[in-house]
């Protein structure tokens, strides 16, 4: 776990340093290297899991590919704590509020939001699609179900993402093993729960590996109501 | 059912009876058990669970409100846009948000 990483004598601090480790040698673009551990501050309430908020954009003129997408990620912070996640979700605009073909990921410190990383090359992801206007909301609610371990299905949970593109937004929920029904029925049962979702959503499945194969995240996808 | 031992005292389990004339009127907390999930605790009782109530009333905790340390710059996500993106200069126009310690390594490029 991460927390068991943190020095006992760092407890004092409300934040732990920031630890850089560039000695790999590799570039560094956009942070995405930088590894970092992250612990409650004193009196604050500690989550089961560190999670990391990531930012993406794209130029719709650009087409995906991808090199292109893991340049075009950022980590914008992690957190270890409930206060911490406030701290930095307070700071961040919502997502109903961003412009263009952009994304917002949480994910557990350690996954990255892409399809290569190991914790997701067998998994999957749940996808709701929401009309305009929906989004900043249910971002909220699916993220605090996420860190508040709503979910109950072990170690599954990779992480969320908030899409927002041209006519609709996205939201979607990854998990580690995507033919592990047990696993993904209860994840939907419990977003209809914690979501409250509009009369009529369809939710529907996408496993990683059709992704990767049609270069797509959210078409193609397994219809389920 | 065994004869000989004291009887222990019963109360009833506490319930609350709703009349609906609506869906709308669900309560949000409906199948929820009150301070976790709807699986009420986990076996051996280690993972850490919090319900949506209790998140939102910890962002007004004064540990919550700082802002965070390291913050990257990015316009129109964490710092209000440089330029006009429509209606996203209209809502950030009045925020005034001070970085101090951003270093220049993290300015991030993007095509607008």
């Amino acid at each position: 776990m991460n927390q068991l990483e943190c020095s006992r004598d760092e407890e004092d601090q409300e934040e732990t340093e920031c630890h850089q480790d560039n000695s790999d040698g590799i570039n560094n673009n956009n942070n995405n290297n930088r590894r970092k551990t992250v612990c409650p501050g004193v009196g604050e309430h500690p989550l089961q899991y560190n999670y990391t908020f990531w930012y993406s954009r794209r130029t719709p003129s650009r087409p995906a590919s991808s090199q292109s997408y893991e340049q075009n990620i950022r980590q914008i912070g992690s957190v270890a704590s409930v206060e911490q996640f406030w701290r930095f979700y307070s700071h961040l605009v919502r997502p109903g509020d961003l412009s263009g073909h952009s994304d917002f990921h949480l994910f557990k410190e350690g996954i990255k939001p892409m399809w290569e990383d190991d914790s997701n090359r067998s998994g999957g992801k749940w996808i709701i699609r929401l009309r305009k206007g929906l989004a900043s909301r249910f971002w909220e609610n699916i993220i605090l179900a996420m860190m508040g371990e709503q979910f109950m299905v072990g170690e599954e949970i990779c992480g969320a993402v908030v899409s927002i593109r041209f006519q609709e937004d996205i939201l979607s929920i990854w998990n580690r093993t995507s033919n592990d029904q047990t696993t993904t029925s209860r994840i939907r049962d419990t977003l209809r729960r914690v979501l409250n979702l509009p009369a009529n959503t369809i939710m529907e499945y996408k496993t990683h590996n059709d992704s990767l194969r049609d270069n797509s995240s959210f078409r193609n996808t397994k219809i389920s109501l | 059912m065994s004869t000989g031992t004291n009887e222990a005292k019963c109360c009833p389990i506490p319930t609350r009876v709703l009349t609906l004339n609506d869906w709308s009127q669900l309560p949000d907390c409906y199948s929820q058990t009150p301070g976790g999930t709807l699986f009420s605790t986990t076996p051996g009782g280690t993972r850490i669970i919090y319900d949506r109530k209790f998140l939102l009333d910890c962002r007004n905790s004064p540990l919550a409100r700082t802002p965070p340390c390291c913050l990257p710059q990015i316009p129109g996500v964490t710092v209000p846009a440089t330029h006009n993106m429509g209606k996203l200069q209209d809502l950030k126009e009045e925020v005034e948000e001070e970085e101090k310690d951003i270093a220049d390594d993290n300015q991030f490029e993007m095509d607008i």
